[in-house]
């Protein structure tokens, strides 16, 4: 995804992980250490940044780094 | 005032034309004053009645909206009962909750619209189901149809300050939650007895989740009772631009969006001064955070002074209306939860606050045996362990009860979770904790499973694993588990041969 970095950067605002040491694997809460609502919160920064519009009953189901990109990547094509 | 009929006809009559509630549609904000507002609700008031609803339990499901205020208001100023109800919450849930409280009829959010048919089949005792919707919606009736049947007939009863105006669902610590019952009078006396003052027409933004006392009574009930206009944060997705949106004066938090707002301010460029962020961040004219339902760090108080935003820490609980104390503008102390309010008084008994006062519950629905347990000659025993320092501001440093407190101010029974997960053949015993604000399950698996069905131990971890996403699944966010810690051991007991559950973490 072309805007990795920026993504990884909005994401190492919640966390004490740093943007260029985030792995695809790593998943929000369990090892980011992310709250319900500190997730929430990231989706609508993304919302505002990428200027595209999440369905939120889909974005709740994302659970690691890769999984967000791909989300954004497939709403950002369109 | 001793009921909500008399504190609604008082902000009807004093702010008539004042906004009463904002929310957004479609990125437009919509407005209605407490006039438009009022009208709404003494149509569905009188609807209700002329439907023959007269002293009984009408539940809601839904977020907040403009319309489960007016449906909400329209109960509790007549004579009926208000049974909010999470959500959020697996559909099998509801249906128990609707069933228990013996709801007669039920007042459902169209996100919600599913359940209806659910509804019909499983819970005999509801009459009526409407939307909370003001559009036509096919097939279903909806609040627009209760307004109807109202109109012109002003037939109307009202209710006494003892009558039951609310029973809100709480977690139990025998795992079964239960119904708090707040009179009128409960909940009238914490709206007056919460003392702060702002001009009519402030500002406030309702960002926690309405079914909770802490947000219906001081959000709405309170909100209501100063003139302000309440504004309706949509989704916690967009709680900061809505701030942005809705400007508020005043708002009310869990801790947990105190500490996510925190990470947000601190993770900025720090050449951005204070006070440019703030605004982005709160919008511009935010004064006051209220927070209460879980312990706050006082370090963030400091922090968000430094912001211009003055943060009070309360403490209360759904059985007591639901507040008990506050640090208010006058008088605050960093780290106390505040000065007990003028109508409670408080006493300890081996260390534990005990309140007795006009906005202590009547009891809990149809369970005499909890109510007996906790409330005591009038006194509630609150299951959290405090003192009061010698200028009279409570603080809070310990439990009794066995709950788990997360930050979103959520009241986990660890063993409601655990009676479900034990449910599965693999999981022999287990113990839920709370740990770095989340929920963890340590598992001690069936041996006998193990052997019979010879599964390896990297095996037994994904099966288990598969238990907690199959639960995890039908869970609202926060009940779910997001640590496992696969025991190699089983727990220890005491000498009855229960669980040690302080020592739930030691394995050998």
């Amino acid at each position: 995804m072309d805007n990795a970095l920026e993504f990884k950067k909005i994401v190492a605002q919640y966390t004490e992980i740093k943007a260029e040491d985030m792995t695809d694997d790593m998943r929000f809460r369990e090892d980011l250490g992310f709250s319900s609502l500190d997730f929430m919160s990231l989706l609508g920064e993304l919302e505002d940044t990428f200027d595209v519009e999440l369905e939120q009953e889909d974005a709740v189901k994302v659970r690691t780094i890769g999984e967000a990109m791909e989300m954004l990547e497939s709403l950002t094509e369109e | 005032m001793k009921t909500i009929g008399e504190l609604w006809e008082h902000a009807l009559t004093s702010y008539a034309d004042l906004p009463a509630v904002r929310w957004l549609e479609k990125k437009n904000v919509k407005e209605r004053s407490y006039r438009e507002l009022g009208e709404g609700i003494a149509a569905v008031r009188s609807g209700l009645a002329e439907e023959g609803f007269h002293k009984e339990h009408i539940a809601l499901i839904g977020t907040s909206s403009v319309e489960w205020v007016t449906a909400y208001f329209a109960i509790t100023t007549g004579d009926n009962v208000a049974v909010p109800l999470d959500a959020g919450l697996p559909a099998e849930d509801l249906i128990e909750l609707l069933n228990r409280a013996h709801a007669k009829a039920l007042f459902l959010s169209p996100k919600n619209k599913k359940l209806a048919e659910q509804v019909r089949v499983s819970c005999p005792e509801v009459q009526k189901i409407w939307l909370l919707t003001e559009a036509e919606d096919a097939g279903m009736e909806t609040i627009e149809d209760v307004k109807a049947s109202g109109a012109g007939k002003e037939k109307e009863f009202h209710a006494q300050p003892e009558d039951v105006a609310t029973i809100i669902y709480t977690s139990g610590t025998t795992g079964k939650s239960k119904g708090v019952m707040l009179t009128q009078e409960n909940i009238a006396t914490n709206v007056e007895s919460v003392q702060y003052e702002k001009e009519p027409g402030c500002v406030m933004m309702s960002v926690l989740p309405i079914h909770h006392a802490f947000c219906l009574v001081m959000d709405w009930l309170k909100g209501f009772s100063l003139g302000a206009v309440v504004c309706i944060n949509d989704s916690y997705m967009h709680m900061v631009r809505n701030m942005g949106i809705f400007k508020p004066e005043v708002v009310l938090m869990v801790p947990m969006m105190i500490e996510m707002i925190y990470k947000r301010l601190a993770a900025a460029d720090p050449s951005i001064p204070k006070s440019v962020l703030a605004e982005k961040v709160f919008g511009g004219n935010l004064e006051i955070i209220f927070t209460g339902g879980a312990h706050l760090d006082p370090y963030y108080i400091d922090r968000f002074a430094e912001y211009g935003v003055e943060v009070y820490e309360g403490y209360g609980m759904s059985e007591c209306s639901p507040v008990i104390s506050s640090n208010t503008p006058e008088h605050h102390k960093k780290g106390s939860i505040g000065k007990p309010l003028p109508n409670v008084e408080v006493r300890f008994e081996d260390g534990e606050i005990q309140v007795r006062g006009s906005s202590v519950m009547k009891g809990y629905f149809e369970m005499p045996q909890e109510t007996e347990e906790t409330l005591k000659d009038g006194w509630l025993h609150t299951g959290d362990k405090g003192y009061i320092d010698e200028d009279g501001f409570l603080f809070i440093n310990g439990r009794v009860k066995n709950l788990i407190i997360l930050s979103n101010g959520e009241n986990i029974s660890p063993e409601e979770i655990e009676n479900k997960l034990a449910l599965d053949p693999l999981v022999g015993e287990v113990v839920v904790t709370g740990e770095n604000n989340a929920l963890t399950a340590r598992i001690y698996a069936d041996q006998d499973v193990i052997k019979m069905k010879e599964i390896s131990e990297d095996a037994v971890k994904t099966g288990l694993q598969e238990v907690l996403d199959n639960y995890n699944r039908t869970q609202p966010t926060y009940r779910q588990i997001t640590g496992l810690v696969v025991r190699k051991n089983p727990f220890i007991r005491n000498a009855t041969g229960k669980i040690k559950r302080t020592e739930a973490e030691i394995d050998g």
